[in-house]
């Protein structure tokens, strides 16, 4: 009997002729750590070897102005200074946006332009703790929205966390994820990045 | 994407795997009841986890599943005479219980200690809610007998099938927890299948195309919650439960029938779709059971005689470019189940998933491959009963409802989330 199309081609004899090129460039993955819980994590994250991921933590409190005496004028971006409740382990760097209630912290320490950072992501991860200071996921999830990048919010050490706590994570978080992760362990976002390819 | 070696870890399931393994801890449905329908029936071939069995039930109404062949020479025993609780074989007559005893050697001395040293391999055979079960683990290590509400409920409150699918259980089940593929898959199921049309909840649904997911583990397994705006800025949630290794139950609709299914591996390359449809506190209605045995909802119509889908890939699944042009269905293929089993057909027998490109809607295979990658390492390694075996886990029930939106979902439904009898499962 003369096979079908369909039967033939799902033999695992065709899908020796599948074709072998690679199906995609890499994707950017930016990992952002919303509060402390989640910086725990993220620095944890960044010890292992990845390929297109990026880590940073959402600095709390800062509020960044430019520096008039800091480079000519038709030199965009100007480099910045930060304010006195700047965190004293970020280091200025150049490109932060003067005009975000929120920059990124690189591993490093030094500070990083939201808007930039974005712009160059395919994929944003928002890392937080149950009960912790998740208001960052606002600015950043508006920043994402505008840019129409992906945006993924993790909660870690859900497990033991109390329905109040996490419930005030949520709200902070959920508005700005198109996709939510609780997860009881944290190892998880090991695999869903590996997953991602990144 | 998954390493090639986590790939084969999950979907080879053959004697001696350690996923095979792993399924050797569950009580599985083997066949459907109807299957061995009197005593002293025609066996029944089944393969299961890549072994051949033969089921059979015999003259006081005992079932038994047994190795297919005959331990003499190695007939098939599909041949032989149910008779006089025994399956002969129909080569020289031996002769065995359910049990996969023998119990007769014509060309033996009556009561020859030969017959006892004889036995083959069986494996507990019981009946729950119209399905047959089987255990294939250790006998030290059965657990309790499955305890999923659809088998628990009334016979008349409940309906299961199953189809053949020609691809490895993991792409299949796999497909049950990808949520995101819904809105364009299976659009246009909503308004036309009876099994589904006139909830409230569907016009959430064609109001906001575009839901936002959230993962949440469960003790057995995961809730798969899809999100859509709701009136006064609340969320109507559909959760989906997963329990491991491979039952789902997808939320429900209006008054409608709560409906799931398990994936159970034949071999590497084919498994058992199961579907089931129940309602806990009432009966199905003869025409939802007549739409149900016609092919509506998640099920199919059959290849007569068979357990094959009619639309199956010798047919190219009936595809039908008129109605795809027109929008009737989205691929051209009718049927829910197989919009579902034609695309997943077409991966091949066993997916290559280093080539795939996930996104991050993909959370729910993702978390599910990371559990069971987890519970087979545990088990393997530390003897750690895997979830999914306790029978709390799978006292479960999907739900549909409407939350505040800085509720987690499995606050707001906890209760709807666990099966409780003479309850009427949450939904809209």
């Amino acid at each position: 009997m003369m096979l079908s199309e369909s039967t033939r081609m799902r033999s695992a004899a065709e899908a020796r002729f599948r074709v072998q090129a690679r199906n995609s460039t890499p994707h950017a993955v930016k990992v952002i750590a919303l509060d402390a819980d989640g910086a725990a994590v993220v620095r944890r994250l960044a010890g292992a070897a990845w390929a297109h991921a990026t880590f940073f933590t959402a600095v709390p409190g800062v509020r960044l102005q430019a520096d008039p005496l800091d480079g000519p004028a038709d030199q965009p971006p100007p480099r910045l200074r930060r304010s006195a409740e700047a965190s004293a382990t970020a280091e200025a760097g150049s490109h932060v946006d003067a005009s975000s209630e929120t920059v990124l912290s690189d591993l490093a320490g030094r500070l990083r332009n939201l808007a930039e950072e974005i712009e160059t992501a395919d994929l944003i991860v928002l890392v937080a703790g149950p009960g912790g200071h998740a208001q960052h996921a606002t600015f950043i999830g508006q920043a994402c929205s505008r840019q129409r990048v992906m945006t993924t919010g993790f909660i870690v050490g859900a497990a033991s966390a109390s329905e109040s706590s996490l419930s005030k994570t949520l709200a902070q978080v959920r508005p700005w994820s198109l996709m939510t992760v609780i997860a009881n362990s944290d190892d998880y976002i090991d695999d869903m990045m590996t997953a991602l390819r990144a | 994407m998954l390493r090639q070696e986590q790939s084969d870890l999950l979907t080879q399931t053959g004697p001696g795997t350690p996923m095979g393994r792993m399924f050797r801890s569950y009580w599985i449905p083997a066949l459907l009841t109807e299957e061995l329908p009197g005593n002293d029936c025609p066996p029944v071939r089944v393969k299961l986890l890549s072994e051949r069995l033969l089921a059979f039930r015999d003259t006081d109404g005992r079932y038994g599943l047994i190795d297919e062949f005959c331990a003499h020479r190695g007939v098939s025993l599909w041949f032989g005479r149910n008779e006089a609780c025994g399956l002969r074989c129909a080569y020289h007559g031996w002769k065995y219980d359910v049990t996969g005893q023998c119990i007769e050697i014509p060309s033996e001395p009556e009561a020859s200690r030969f017959t006892k040293r004889i036995k083959l391999q069986s494996y507990p055979l019981v009946e729950r809610g119209g399905v047959l079960w089987t255990y294939m683990g250790p006998p030290e290590a059965q657990p309790p007998q499955a305890e999923w509400e659809f088998i628990t409920v009334p016979p008349a409150q409940t309906f299961t099938s199953k189809r053949l699918q020609e691809s490895n259980w993991l792409q299949a089940m796999e497909g049950g927890i990808d949520s995101s593929h819904v809105s364009f898959l299976h659009r246009g199921d909503l308004d036309s299948d009876p099994l589904f049309k006139g909830a409230k909840g569907n016009q959430y649904n064609l109001n906001d195309s575009r839901p936002v997911f959230e993962v949440v583990e469960s003790p057995g397994g995961l809730y798969i919650g899809a999100r859509r705006n709701a009136e006064a800025g609340r969320y109507y949630w559909r959760i989906t439960q997963w329990v491991m290794p491979s039952f789902t139950m997808i939320a429900p609709r209006g008054n409608h029938s709560v409906h799931g299914h398990f994936w159970i591996p034949i071999d590497d390359e084919h498994c058992w779709s199961w579907s089931y449809d129940y309602h806990p506190i009432r009966d199905l209605t003869p025409a939802e059971v007549a739409a149900m045995r016609e092919g509506k909802g998640i099920h199919v119509r059959y290849v007569p005689g068979t357990y094959r889908s009619l639309a199956n890939s010798d047919n190219d699944y009936l595809i039908d470019r008129v109605a795809q042009k027109a929008g009737r269905t989205f691929s051209g293929v009718e049927g829910i189940a197989m919009q579902d089993a034609s695309l997943q057909e077409s991966m091949g027998p066993i997916v290559d998933r280093t080539k795939e490109n996930l996104v991050s809607t993909d959370n729910g295979i993702i978390m599910a491959r990371h559990r069971l990658l987890r519970a087979v390492k545990a088990l393997v390694d530390h003897g750690v009963v895997p979830p999914g075996v306790d029978p709390l886990h799978q006292k479960v029930r999907s739900a549909a409802v409407v939350l505040p939106p800085d509720v987690p979902f499995t606050e707001g439904a906890r209760e709807d989330l666990i099966a409780r009898p003479a309850v009427a499962p949450a939904s809209v």
